[in-house]
């Protein structure tokens, strides 16, 4: 089994690394599709297989991660001399630093370096079935006028890899090094159109995620000083009244950072100068996903204190705020990635809540906000390349330019907020666990937060809906020809998420709760009665789930097939009068004058985050 | 049993309701008013009509918002979690305002939009009810909440009133039905549809009379006949706000119920939860 | 299930050009006084869903085209109400170079009240009667007068 979970790490970034050496479009191609059945089959003989698993490496693994760590901040430190960056220069420096102090201090350790435990495997399970058909996706999207199309597969394919190590990792400075590599990534997806706007981006987007670099650095500092461990699993044994709380403070940090949370969310607006392809994977599978799921890890020590109760605040704001300013945006690569922030921040909310229902909710968000947000982004890919479609107005009549496209899109954003999708069962959960707690009399906040983000969720995908079918005559609707490539992509998404609806109650039941239990230690309260899903008291009936998905289906389906017969047509009522009509829908930029508000109230909460609640003070 | 047949008999209850709220209107503003079953009578006309329509795909939304609503009732009745009603509610207005937006009308889009920001104002209100009656009574099973030792109304005063406050915005009352605005916007989101199609529309929103009345009839708990007051009461004051008062604007219904309704349930929440530690 | 239906007619009222002497008296019907929501009717102001055509005025050219457009989205069974002098040839408008002198070269009508302005007693006994009229009607699709594509496509219904 260890062989596995090697193979399943580094088979990625051999492909990888074979792809963009060969630059052979046949090869690319058969090996990326190759990729997608391999590592499904991996990824599920791990997570059926005995866990959790302890793989012990030699030490010179050990020495060789060490060295890498110091190429990188190398080539980071020449990015920033580069570019000009004074911020880059000195967070590279500081990092140098204090890598070189963390090497001096670390004491000696026999624990397994690599854990693979049931959450790890189910990353392992998403980044095989979300992200991979996102690698095949690419090839076609950079036939599209784009160069350096296998450069561009392979280190997608080769970031696939990364995103295994990253989740397995169980050496906090081993997780350094992979950190510190997927914002390399970043940095090179990011940039890689290399015009002005993109290579600004990047450098935003390094400086960013290295301020996370240096908590994480800092964090081992002092778990090395306190404790004298710096394993996941050792820290997870140490007894829990007595523990400080600095070193997870600043980890939490580091987890806000990635998950570019308010006010470091810039980093992930500014990826969509990138092309899609890029997108689809920083949001759906990979990347982003390390901010919940470091949290979840540290989640059984931090669940209860004070730092996991600034860390709900701070995410809970961010969950309401973030979803209000993405009302205010027009462009749909934006509005997407604004409602991934909102959900990051509800995912690590969940995960700083840490009962065993809260942690069900986040792994649960973590896969359909997964599946659904990257059908979403490689929809909007097939618009920008195909249709030549960016922004929102563009969007009206979409019926008629795009009808397929905007059925997966329409399917997409049912999922991301409506009854029964996984991502509602995800709210709905978190709402029914926040009032549990509010009746033993804690987390009066928890609940309002979680209450009023979902509404503006809920109502930007309806306004985002209604303008993609808005003004529309529907007279002659054409499927267009897609490219086969993406037309495989799509259905294979849809069919995922279809599938895994209708079954949400043995799925929520059986394999989320068990992810749960395992990290928790306790038995989550959610089991499936046939395909009905019962939490607690209360039942989610399969009746129920049947008539909600038939309701949508036909709502989403309607638009292309449905025509009532012997029914006369007629003009709508305009007052008589036959001018041509423009209704725009509201464009909420009132708002935006808040933006620089919150920013403020974010950064406040970031401080409270480590210094109250890593007990600085 | 009971449920089934309430869900069943949803459409005509409500009508009834409708028919009799005329009626009071009417004499509210010393009128004669027309008959009690008016409403069935306008069912019977809307059948009759010539189908007409914009495009299938709106008309048949005007259907699916029919169906939803009661979707959401039979929800209401038959399941055990009022969560999940509430939620099912947002189906039906979803495809109310796709079929509102799809439309090449001015006044229809413009009704689209402001139903979402209905939902703004009123969805935060209305799951904190849920939230707080489960605070309460323990459960968000209706049938437990109805046969609970405890009278909600009495522990939770403030959500009272602020469901109060945003039950015009669900039923579409002055001073909130600014989605419908009948002088203004001709009707908003229903403007478009005719005959049988509007006759789907017009039922619907009979069905939205039941489910909110029911929610109401909660506050009363295992005392049906307080709860029975409790409609009774919101019903006559509802009309006559109605009738005495102007409508307003969106940001006004927005700044209403986010400023003065929400903190007002999370007072009663904090007091409940402070109270019973 | 026709005298059920004709407890139900929902009126549309639309001014084209007269004096609004006639519209004030719309209004008063609506009121406490007279509350012609006794037999069901209500002023809609939306074609789409309304039964009878409540219509005043000499017909301007300018409202020609819209009241035809207005006729059109009111599906069947449907009637047509002139109210007032105006309607009934043009009244203190005839043969004024604006006018179309009266409703009855554009749209089918059923009932005519007379007077300048009717009284409202003779509203509601026109509408009355309209309704009669209205509750023998079927879904029969109805013609303009002097229908024709020609016409549709001249008042810009066909491709709107």
């Amino acid at each position: 089994m260890e062989a596995l979970i090697v193979l399943s790490i580094v088979l990625p970034l051999i492909l990888g690394a074979i792809i963009v050496f060969a630059k052979n479009d046949i090869l690319t191609s058969l090996l990326t599709w190759m990729m997608l059945p391999v590592m499904s089959i991996l990824a599920f003989m791990i997570y059926a297989a005995d866990l959790p698993i302890y793989v012990d490496t030699p030490h010179v693994l050990h020495w060789i991660i060490t060295l890498f760590d110091f190429g990188l901040l190398a080539y980071f430190l020449y990015l920033g001399a580069k570019r000009k960056s004074m911020l880059v220069s000195v967070l590279s420096l500081v990092q140098f630093i204090l890598l070189v102090t963390v090497i001096w201090v670390l004491p000696e350790s026999s624990t397994a370096n690599i854990y693979v435990d049931k959450l790890t495997a189910m990353m392992y399970l998403l980044v095989a079935i979300v992200g991979v058909p996102i690698a095949i996706y690419s090839i076609k999207y950079m036939d599209f006028d784009e160069k350096d199309k296998h450069l561009f597969v392979g280190l997608v394919v080769a970031f696939l890899g990364v995103m295994n190590f990253a989740v397995s990792a169980n050496n906090i400075e081993w997780f350094f090094a992979v950190f510190e590599t997927t914002t390399l990534f970043s940095v090179i997806f990011i940039g890689f159109r290399g015009d002005k706007e993109a290579v600004d981006n990047s450098t935003l987007a390094l400086w960013m995620n290295q301020i996370g670099g240096v908590a994480i650095l800092l964090a081992l500092l002092i778990m090395i000083k306190d404790f004298g461990v710096y394993h996941f699993t050792d820290l997870l044994i140490i007894d829990k009244e007595t523990m400080s709380m600095a070193a997870f403070g600043f980890l939490s940090l580091a987890a806000l950072i990635k998950g570019a949370q308010l006010p470091f969310h810039k980093w992930l607006l500014g990826a969509m100068v990138a092309p899609t392809p890029v997108s689809a994977i920083l949001h759906s599978a990979t990347m982003v996903k390390i901010a919940p799921f470091l949290l979840l890890r540290i989640s059984p020590i931090i669940e209860g204190t004070l730092l996991a109760k600034l860390l709900i605040l701070t995410t809970g704001f961010v969950f309401v705020a973030a979803a209000i300013f993405a009302l205010t945006q027009d462009n749909l690569k934006r509005i997407l990635a604004y409602s991934t922030i909102s959900l990051l921040g509800l995912m690590m909310l969940a995960a700083s809540v840490g009962t065993p229902t809260a942690v069900a909710v986040s792994i649960m968000l973590i896969i359909f906000h997964g599946f659904a947000k990257g059908f979403l982004f490689i929809e909007a890919g097939v618009l920008e390349k195909v249709f030549k479609i960016k922004y929102l107005q563009e969007m009206n009549m979409l019926l008629e330019k795009a009808p397929l496209t905007l059925l997966f899109i329409f399917f997409a954003f049912l999922n991301m907020t409506f009854i029964p999708f996984g991502v509602f069962v995800g709210k709905w959960l978190m709402i029914e666990e926040a009032s549990g707690l509010l009746s033993q009399g804690s987390s009066v906040l928890l609940i309002a937060l979680v209450a009023i983000g979902g509404v503006f969720l809920s109502v930007l995908y309806m306004k985002v809906l209604g303008v993609t079918i808005k003004h529309h005559r529907f007279t002659d609707i054409q499927v267009q020809k897609q490219p086969k490539t993406f037309l495989f992509v799509a259905i294979w998404f849809y069919l995922w998420l279809l599938a895994l609806t209708i079954f949400i109650a043995p799925f929520a039941g059986d394999f989320v709760a068990q992810i749960s239990n395992s990290l928790t230690g306790e038995t989550t309260p959610i089991h499936a009665d046939g395909l009905s899903l019962v939490v607690g008291e209360s039942t989610l009936y399969f009746w129920q789930i049947l008539g909600a998905l038939l309701l949508l289906a036909f709502i989403h389906i309607a638009p292309l097939k449905f025509k009532f017969k012997n029914v006369d047509q007629m003009h709508p009522y305009n007052c008589g009068e036959v001018y041509t009509r423009q209704a725009g829908t509201y464009d909420f930029l009132f708002l935006k004058k808040y933006e620089g508000i919150a920013n403020m109230i974010a950064i406040t909460l970031f401080m409270l985050v480590v210094v109250l609640g890593g007990q600085l003070l | 049993m009971m449920g089934l047949l309430l869900t069943l008999f949803s459409p005509i209850i409500g009508g009834f309701i409708y028919g009799v709220e005329r009626v009071v209107k009417a004499r509210m503003q010393s009128r004669q008013g027309p008959p009690v079953l008016q409403p069935f009578y306008d069912f019977v006309k809307l059948m009759q009509k010539r189908p007409m329509m914009v495009h299938s795909f709106h008309a048949s939304m005007g259907i699916m918002y029919f169906i939803s609503t009661w979707f959401a009732m039979a929800v209401l009745m038959m399941g055990n979690d009022l969560l999940i009603a509430i939620f099912f509610h947002v189906i039906s207005v979803l495809a109310l305002t796709i079929g509102a937006f799809s439309v090449r009308s001015s006044y229809s889009i413009m009704g689209a939009m402001r139903e979402l920001m209905h939902v703004v104002s009123y969805e935060p209100v209305v799951i904190l009810l849920a939230v707080s009656l489960y605070l309460v009574t323990g459960s968000f099973d209706i049938a437990k909440i109805l046969t609970s030792d405890i009278t909600p109304i009495f522990s939770l005063p403030l959500v009272f009133i602020s469901f109060l406050g945003v039950m015009p915005m669900l039923l579409h009352k002055s001073p909130f039905d600014i989605a419908e605005a009948h002088q203004e916007i001709v009707g908003g989101p229903d403007i478009e549809y005719s005959g049988p199609f509007y006759e789907a529309v017009y039922t619907a929103r009979w069905i939205e009379y039941v489910y909110v009345y029911f929610i109401v009839f909660l506050f009363g708990g295992s005392n049906y006949f307080l709860g029975t007051f409790l409609v009774v009461f919101s019903f006559i004051f509802i009309n006559a706000v109605d009738n005495s008062t102007a409508r307003l604007d969106y940001k006004k219904m927005l700044k209403f119920a986010w400023f003065i309704l929400i903190p007002l349930s999370m007072l009663n929440i904090f007091f409940v939860v402070v109270g019973a530690n | 299930m026709n005298d059920l239906r004709a407890k139900s007619p929902w009126i549309t009222h639309y001014n084209t050009g007269g004096c609004n002497g006639c519209d004030i008296e719309i209004l008063a019907a609506l009121g406490p006084k007279f509350d012609i929501e006794r037999f069901g009717m209500l002023n809609r102001g939306n074609p789409k869903q309304s039964d009878i055509l409540l219509v005043t005025g000499p017909v301007t050219l300018r409202c020609r085209d819209v009241l035809r457009r207005v006729w059109l989205e009111m599906p069947e069974p449907k009637v047509v109400v002139a109210m007032g002098s105006c309607t009934h040839g043009g009244g203190v408008f005839r043969h004024l170079y604006h006018t179309e002198n009266g409703i009855d070269g554009i749209v089918p009508v059923d009932v005519w009240i007379p007077g300048c302005t009717p009284r409202i007693e003779a509203i509601i006994d026109g509408l009355i009667e309209g309704v009669e009229i209205w509750k023998n009607k079927t879904k029969e699709k109805e013609y303009m007068v002097g229908h024709s594509e020609k016409l549709l496509e001249k008042i810009g219904v066909l491709n709107d």
